[in-house]
């Protein structure tokens, strides 16, 4: 991952890392999300039910070899400012798989994205991808107990 | 060779579709296929597929289309790349002998 140019954590946001949460259902964990998005400025009014619809449209679970992840987003223009949210979860949040709306998948890990210009971010998206599949940094990202170890590892 | 029309879509047209784009451009480029690669929402795939000859989705599919479409979430979890560039690599092969 050395020769990535593009970090996530360029993207991260102290303010939009959940560790060790216990979310129920996606509804409750993009509630809190949505709440402190719109906090702090990143997510018009529109993005929570976007989002919401969104995923129950075309989910975002996406089953891995040893575990599940999902990279919920919605629409640009509920995006006033770009980011990436951060949410571990202790007992997995049950997601629609992305290749399957019927099977389920229980993610561990879940990157929220806000972003709002098509096309411009692929190297972002790309070095995300590639974190996804590194099941050794994604395990690292699970066990993560301090926001700032979030940043270090992405 | 006939160049190909290839859509890329996903929900949003924003995300996963941007990383599929560069994973098919890529393959492309090393199989010499000549294509057009036009990124879409998944909505507009239906309105869109009169003009293009194959469809590459990281979504499930909401209807069914005339021409070829193939599921390439692999380019994302890394899960049986070797396989769906195949299946991508063959159908582009397929439509170029028929045309």
């Amino acid at each position: 991952m050395a020769e990535e140019k593009v970090k996530i954590s360029n993207y991260l946001n102290q303010q939009m890392i959940f560790l060790d949460q216990d979310f129920k259902s996606t509804d409750e964990l993009f509630e809190a999300v949505a709440q402190k998005a719109a906090t702090e400025g990143f997510v018009t009014d529109s993005f929570l039910p976007k989002i919401k619809q969104r995923e129950s449209t075309f989910p975002t679970g996406l089953q891995l070899e040893t575990r599940g992840v999902a990279i919920p987003h919605t629409d640009a223009d509920t995006i006033k400012k770009e980011f990436i949210a951060v949410i571990t979860d202790k007992n997995g949040v049950p997601f629609k798989r992305m290749d399957d709306p019927d099977a389920d998948v229980s993610a561990k890990v879940i990157f929220v994205l806000g972003l709002n210009q098509p096309h411009a971010q692929l190297e972002m998206l790309q070095t995300l991808m590639a974190t996804i599949q590194d099941d050794a940094l994604l395990d690292k990202v699970e066990k993560a107990s301090k926001i700032d170890d979030i940043f270090d590892i992405l | 060779m006939k160049k190909l029309n290839v859509l890329v879509a996903c929900g949003a047209g924003i995300a996963t579709s941007t990383v599929v784009m560069k994973k098919v451009e890529d393959l492309f480029k090393e199989e010499n296929i000549d294509a057009n690669l036009i990124q879409i929402k998944i909505a507009e795939a239906a309105s869109k597929q009169e003009d293009a000859d194959m469809l590459i989705s990281t979504t499930v599919l909401p209807t069914t289309y005339s021409i070829p479409s193939i599921k390439a979430m692999g380019f994302l979890t890394g899960l049986g790349v070797d396989k769906l560039k195949k299946e991508i690599v063959d159908t582009a092969h397929e439509i170029q002998s028929e045309a």
